[in-house]
């Protein structure tokens, strides 16, 4: 599907071990520019590991990740920082830092020796505020903040980094429902009017079926399965891949493929051996 | 939730500034009174006037010789000790880091025992000059950060792991300074315990060069180094993800927070408490302000040890009681009620 437009992060062979444990085994996956990637997999699969091992937070043993053809190893700190931007799963800041010292820090990266704040880091940080609806909190301390507050301003922060390429490490983990439809509208805005490529971690499979153009289901370090949401969300996968009983249906609002698990699907693995 | 939320950065900016002011008058003042008080009372206009060259000869004599080196001592290490103590608070994201638990202090307490029990003839006299002293604790103090270092090996990068391995070390030269000091002459435990507790009345201004002349270039390596820590305030993760080498960045900052302390304790000795009340202080009173926070911390802990030393003149002439134990005496408390208040708000 994404083969007629070149990737932008390609995953090449990558194998990353903690100690001992193989957590990514040869693991290749094409990240294509442009389009929302979301991958998916059960706890430990090594999905959050794949993320950080694309923003270069892990270093595999073996493989590369090229980011436009170039191997992001050879990539300095903050030139790779002003490509890549990457929200952690659990952020954490001082909390008396404020909103806006938190949306400044993400252009840190962009910012030289001699010349430390320009005019032009001010514009991101106040379109990075806007665009996330922080800007009536800037002067706020971010230990005054709610959760869905929180999320936005450290959104903000990856967003005045003004990187091509934006990770999230499962975003919407500790919101209510609303503020998980907000804070993926908002990403997804981001990917369709400013043409950035997105790369989630998600454990809602309903929602990863709706918001992404390409699902990746990673499973035991490998990448089991890649494609369009509906290429993916058929009941033998996710009986092998999430061990889950379970209906697949249309949803009548947006048209994407969602699932009903019935029961865990230890029986369905073993006749489908 | 509001009441704390909303605050114009002009009047807090304001704020700092006049803080900063007053704290700067007081240092001022504090040096004035602490060069004044003594065996005997010089008034102020005396003191000023001997300061911007004038004065009689015995004023001058004890002005200059005998009440502004230990003032100088007091104030430059005690600054030095205090912006190490800021660094480590800043870096580990702990209010409760200071350069004791790094082990520089107690490696250089090693580093005095041992030199006291190595230079010393039979009959309990030293046989090299004792000036020597100050260049035994840095040693001692950087054998110590170094050891820290090479143990915590690949995770020295992480701020809890070199925490842990400095309070082992810290640990170790602690007992086997008791070990030296319990097998050692009498004379040598009574000159170790002096340094031990810090204090500054035996300096000189000779000393007082060499101790400037090493911190100049690591207090700009630390300036330099400072401009980075507001993203290393962030997590592990978010402080690389914009760009920071947290690692070597981490590594860096414990090391030069470390030299700071091993100058500053080489020639006071152990002062305890400073290198973390003073920065405490200081962020309860500018916030996160990185250069007002330094300098703050900095005059603080300046103010602090030459305060102790103060008082120690004042009121214990004429005995001459460390300047160290008034530190600790007051700082231990605040430590406590530290513990105790973060209880509170982790309850």
């Amino acid at each position: 599907m994404a083969d007629l437009v070149p990737s932008r992060i390609e995953v090449r062979d990558l194998t990353l071990m903690y100690g001992h444990d193989t957590v990514l085994d040869a693991l290749n996956l094409p990240i294509p520019r442009g389009k929302v990637t979301v991958l998916a997999g059960p706890n430990g699969c090594g999905k959050s590991t794949l993320l950080r091992a694309i923003r270069r937070l892990h270093t595999g043993q073996k493989g590369q990740i090229l980011l436009d053809g170039i191997d992001i190893a050879s990539l300095g700190a903050k030139d790779l920082a002003r490509q890549i931007g990457l929200l952690a799963q659990n952020p954490s800041a001082p909390p008396d830092m404020t909103v806006e010292e938190l949306v400044r820090l993400g252009r840190y990266p962009h910012q030289a020796m001699l010349q430390p704040w320009s005019e032009k880091d001010g514009v991101a940080v106040n379109r990075a505020m806007d665009g996330t609806g922080v800007t009536g909190l800037k002067h706020r301390r971010i230990g005054s903040l709610s959760g869905g507050q929180l999320q936005r301003a450290w959104i903000a922060m990856v967003l005045a980094q003004e990187t091509d390429v934006i990770c999230l490490d499962e975003p919407v983990n500790h919101l209510d429902m609303a503020h998980q439809l907000d804070c993926l509208d908002l990403v997804s805005k981001l990917n369709k009017e400013d043409g950035r490529t997105i790369v989630l971690v998600l454990h809602d499979l309903n929602l990863a079926a709706r918001y992404a153009d390409q699902l990746v289901f990673v499973h035991e370090g490998h990448v089991r399965a890649l494609g369009q949401p509906e290429e993916l969300m058929k009941p033998e996968l996710l009986a092998e891949v999430f061990e889950v009983d379970a209906a697949i249906m249309t949803d009548p609002v947006h048209g994407r493929p969602i699932c009903i698990p019935r029961g865990r699907a230890k029986a369905a693995v073993k006749e489908l051996a | 939730m509001s009441t704390l939320a909303v605050t114009a950065p002009a009047g807090r900016r304001f704020g700092i500034g006049a803080i900063v002011l007053i704290i700067v008058g007081l240092f001022v003042l504090l040096t004035l009174a602490a060069i004044a008080f003594g065996s005997t009372w010089i008034p102020l206009e005396t003191v000023a006037n001997v300061i911007l060259g004038g004065g009689e000869k015995t004023e001058k004599l004890v002005v200059w010789q005998l009440r502004m080196p230990r003032v100088m001592a007091a104030a430059i290490a005690g600054a030095a000790i205090s912006f190490s103590g800021y660094l480590l608070q800043r870096i580990t994201r702990n209010e409760l880091a200071s350069p004791g638990v790094l082990g520089v202090v107690d490696g250089a307490a090693l580093g005095v025992v041992l030199f006291l029990a190595i230079f010393s003839n039979e009959s309990n006299a030293l046989t090299v000059s004792v000036a020597w002293q100050p260049l035994a604790a840095a040693i001692g103090a950087l054998t110590a950060i170094s050891l820290v270092f090479i143990l915590s090996g690949r995770q020295s990068s992480s701020a809890i792991r070199l925490l842990l391995f400095g309070i082992a070390i810290a640990a170790v030269a602690k007992a086997l300074t008791t070990v030296f000091m319990l097998v050692g002459p009498v004379y040598q435990a009574a000159q170790a315990a002096r340094w031990l507790a810090g204090a500054v009345n035996a300096i000189s201004w000779s000393e007082i060069q060499i101790m400037a002349i090493c911190l100049v270039p690591t207090v700009l390596v630390a300036l330099w180094l400072a401009k980075d820590l507001p993203p290393a305030d962030l997590d592990d993760v978010s402080s690389r993800s914009i760009g920071l080498n947290l690692p070597v960045y981490r590594i860096a900052v414990f090391f030069v927070a470390a030299v700071l302390t091993s100058i500053a304790v080489a020639f006071v000795g152990g002062v305890g408490f400073l290198g973390l009340i003073a920065p405490h202080l200081a962020r309860l009173l500018v916030g996160r302000s990185r250069f007002a926070g330094i300098l703050t911390s900095c005059l603080l802990g300046a103010m602090m040890l030459i305060g102790a030393d103060l008082l120690v003149r004042v009121v214990f002439t004429p005995l001459e009681v460390p300047a160290g134990t008034v530190t600790a005496i007051v700082g231990a408390p605040y430590f406590l009620f530290l513990l105790m208040r973060k209880d509170k708000t982790n309850g």
